[in-house]
């Protein structure tokens, strides 16, 4: 029996609707901004960006300092993921190593910057521990080090999660036919793992040539691309053709990125059966297991430190006694606590809506007789969404949206997220979806319920994890992203990174801590409890 | 049961946050009772407006947003009246430029004067003017065996190499004072070669706010900066480790102005009573920290007074700041 299924089309027409005029447009409109010239159309603006002097030394930078980033980012995330999946070490010992590694998503990476600043600076709080400047912190090593910390996260996650997946009884068979330890980790770590690996090195370097809060703050006179593509748009005399040019270069990588991630997926190794082994007693293994990873943990935490330190202190460094004031100045100032309320609300909107909107596309694709060109659409969005930078959104925002009504209100920052941050947790709702009985819809109509009681009633009450991991997911995101705000934040939907960038001109560090601290807080609490419901869930479930 | 409950709650939930959201547009278009000042101004003439406005009634109808200076010479440029802003408070010579080319200001509806009548205009009035100078950390100098510089040309010297931090002039007018001391005093070309030492010294300390040296100075960062001369003359009244050398090239000095947005029938009418009591009521308070005299009727305090104040001989447009600017990337 076929139903006739017009919900889903009308929920398939709304999504596909709101991504043309929020997505498709916009960056069509860039496109051609980046051909018109003063004499016309043409490919004039790109002959004068790419010979200009700078734009070809910041892209090398960036493509230079990106790489290392990625490879370090990689190579550190597989050693915590070793340490976690692979050793006999205390299960509270990894508990809180696999907490504290997630720990700088939660933070907007602008505020990376200026923790690096105030940890190695000549004054920094490392620095007068070791008794010296550790390395030069504007430029390069700066970059490096704060891309590393924001990408560990994300490959950490990434490893951890294909090494759950990996059968351990390998490893044994391997030993029994006499291979060398070498041989064993390579051919039963390394080998499986090889996709997830370039995967994770692609990824951070998607990450890093696109962020524009590291570059902001430490960035120095180490020009790269997205520093190049803020001063073109928002710099003295701003230039908003060679500005969409520099937006479509940024873009290049992007999608070769992306692509390369797509064709890494076939490499990745799928076992059909997971065994439960115990792993072989090796107390050299875990000692240095536990020493490596203790010593990352702590250079990560050791940087952020200085976030708990210098706003509690009177003027840092040279009146160091503690005071609260500075905490209490912020709650004070209307205008930084309003910029808080309006995080809130932007982050809880873009999660609602968020939510919602990648709720229906994956029920379009995941749970309906739609044509599979069609659906192969929605899947291509969440492809192109994974693909393009924020601060390109922000770009093409900027162009579409002025001097509309849409001009400055949350409405449009709030949008922004939810396109800009779409990919994941779209798969996130399409693969549980598509795990669930596929009868239920069929089943409910012929008892005579109608297509939305059966969404309310039976699919949405299997989907509780899920969509609290959505919510979770966008709520996060909408609170620590700056790159695409940052274009189209006006002066009464100001959110608290885009504040901390106008407090990093005043160089008014200890707010710039503080509202840190206020979204690390915020994070905390709500991934905290979404977290505790989750679990409480599945427990109930088994 | 239980998860039932949630998923109904959430139901719920998504179905406030969809009204919110199709609310939130229109509350913020609606809130249009506020005026939006739109300012470049430092922390100090943000809170001196600000304390003006609230002391004349127009507590919380307001909202000020503020920006680095390129950054709102930027957005003022590109935006035109379309722009957020009912009120901006610029470095002048934006205001002029962007009145030049989108004429988008409307004459103001007070009368003044000005001590200099060659800046008299009807569509803006200064808020403020700022000099420029030589900023050090005492302590650093001493830690490191330094002695003061005198003048700019000093800043080239090899031993003060990672030590000294200036703006640049690409999104700071501050940076603007200093290249226009070495330009008057030294030449175009004899600037370059004083400008591409004093960078080579600065290193990564070329910074993009004009408030940004003085802050690396007080945090130990460096032992010199060139910086606003008031905020220098506060931090050493406060007992910080800090002082000042009026350099012998000269202390050039910039005005920023208050301009009304001409936004047609949509002109917040408040804008216009707001730019006339930051002028007529809140002078005084700026001439705390920004002490130069700039209306009829003023005085500078002597203590405040530099000891080689200077007028940049060109008048300062648009295009003699991109002619500076070019110079200064030459530099680097």
């Amino acid at each position: 029996m076929v139903r006739k299924e017009r919900e889903i089309k009308t929920i398939y027409a709304l999504v596909l609707a709101i991504f043309v005029v929020f997505l498709a447009v916009p960056i069509l409109r860039l496109l051609l901004e980046s051909f018109v010239g003063e004499a016309g159309a043409g490919i004039e603006n790109y002959v004068e960006v790419l010979t200009g002097r700078g734009f070809l030394t910041a892209l090398g930078n960036s493509v230079a300092v990106s790489v290392c980033s990625a490879l370090l980012a990689t190579v550190l995330a597989f050693f915590l993921a070793y340490s976690i999946q692979y050793t006999n070490l205390n299960k509270r010992f990894k508990r809180v190593i696999w907490t504290l590694a997630v720990l700088p998503m939660l933070l907007p990476t602008i505020t990376y910057g200026f923790a690096i600043i105030y940890s190695f600076g000549r004054q920094g709080l490392l620095t007068r521990l070791f008794g010296r400047q550790l390395f030069d912190i504007y430029g390069f090593h700066g970059l490096l080090f704060g891309y590393v910390i924001y990408t560990l996260p994300i490959s950490f996650l990434l490893i951890l999660n294909t090494m759950g997946f990996i059968d351990k009884k390998f490893m044994v068979v391997s030993r029994v036919m006499g291979d060398s330890p070498v041989r064993t980790f390579w051919q039963t770590i390394i080998r499986p793992l090889l996709g997830t690996l370039a995967a994770s090195f692609v990824q951070c370097f998607f990450l890093c040539f696109t962020d524009y809060g590291i570059p902001a703050s430490v960035g120095g006179e180490y020009e790269v691309v997205a520093t190049v593509l803020y001063n073109e748009m928002l710099g003295s005399i701003p230039n908003f053709n060679r500005g969409a040019v520099v937006a479509m270069m940024m873009l290049i990588p992007s999608v070769l990125s992306i692509a390369l991630l797509k064709y890494l997926e076939r490499y990745n190794v799928r076992y059909t059966r997971i065994s439960r082994i115990e792993l072989k007693k090796n107390p050299a293994r875990d000692a240095v297991c536990a020493a490596g990873s203790s010593e990352i943990i702590i250079s990560v935490l050791a940087i952020f430190a200085v976030i708990f330190v210098v706003p509690l202190v009177q003027e840092w460094p040279y009146q160091v006694s503690f005071t609260l004031e500075h905490v209490r100045a912020v709650l004070e100032d209307s205008s930084l606590s309003g910029v808080y309320k309006n995080s809130i609300f932007v982050a809880v909107c873009t999660a609602l809506a968020g939510l919602l909107i990648t709720y229906g596309a994956a029920l379009a694709t995941a749970r309906s007789g739609l044509n599979g060109k069609l659906k192969g659409v929605i899947d291509a969005i969440a492809l192109i969404t994974n693909t393009i930078p924020g601060m390109v959104i922000g770009i093409a925002f900027m162009f579409i949206f002025s001097g509309t009504p849409l001009q400055n209100t949350f409405a449009l920052i709030i949008l922004c997220n939810v396109v800009h941050f779409f990919s994941t947790p779209y798969l996130m709702m399409r693969n549980s979806l598509s795990k669930l009985n596929s009868s239920w819809e069929t089943t409910a109509s012929l008892m005579g319920d109608t297509w939305i009681k059966t969404i309310v009633r039976i699919v949405t009450p299997n989907m509780t994890s899920t969509i609290l991991e959505v919510f979770s997911y966008y709520f996060v995101n909408a609170m620590v992203t700056v790159s695409a705000v940052i274009f189209i934040a006006g002066a009464r939907t100001m959110v608290i990174t885009t504040k901390i960038k106008e407090l990093q001109y005043y160089t008014k560090f200890n707010e710039v801590f503080v509202l840190s601290l206020f979204i690390l807080g915020t994070n905390l609490i709500v991934k905290g409890i979404l977290g505790y419901m989750i679990k409480r869930k599945e427990k109930k479930e088994r | 049961m239980k998860a039932g409950k949630i998923s109904m709650i959430l139901a719920a939930a998504i179905l406030a946050g969809a009204f919110s959201m199709t609310g939130c547009g229109q509350s913020a278009g609606a809130a249009g009772g506020e005026v939006v000042i739109y300012s470049n101004a430092d922390d100090e003439a943000v809170e001196a407006m600000k304390k003006t406005l609230d002391a004349n009634g127009y507590e919380g109808k307001y909202l000020f947003q503020t920006f680095g200076t390129s950054e709102l010479g930027g957005k003022v440029m590109a935006e035109g009246t379309d722009i957020e802003a009912d009120l901006i408070t610029l470095s002048t010579f934006y205001l002029d430029a962007a009145q030049e080319e989108q004429k988008m200001f409307q004459p103001l509806e007070f009368d003044y004067t000005l001590l200099n009548s060659a800046d008299q205009k009807d569509y803006c009035a200064p808020i403020t003017s700022q000099e420029g100078t030589i900023i050090v950390n005492t302590e650093v100098l001493a830690e490191n065996n330094l002695d003061m510089p005198a003048c700019l040309k000093d800043l080239t010297k090899p031993e003060y190499k990672d030590l000294v931090s200036v703006t640049d002039i690409k999104s700071s007018s501050t940076a603007w004072l200093l290249i226009q001391a070495l330009v008057s005093g030294y030449g175009e070309e004899g600037a370059k070669e004083a400008l591409s030492g004093i960078y080579e010294n600065a290193g990564p300390h070329i910074e993009s706010s004009g408030s940004a040296p003085l802050k690396k100075v007080r945090a130990g960062e460096v032992a010199i900066g060139f910086g606003l001369r008031q905020q220098a003359v506060s931090d050493k009244a406060e007992g910080l480790p800090i002082d000042f050398v009026d350099p012998t090239e000269g202390n050039f000095s910039l005005t920023e102005s208050v301009a009304v947005v001409d936004k047609g029938d949509k002109t917040n009418p408040l804008a216009q009573e707001m730019a006339e009591c930051i002028i007529t009521q809140g002078r005084s308070e700026l001439q705390k920290y920004y002490p130069n005299a700039v209306y009829e009727g003023e005085t500078t305090d002597p203590a405040n007074s530099s000891a080689y104040p200077k007028v940049f001989p060109e008048p300062l447009t648009l295009d003699l700041l991109e002619r500076h600017q070019e110079l200064s990337e030459s530099c680097k």
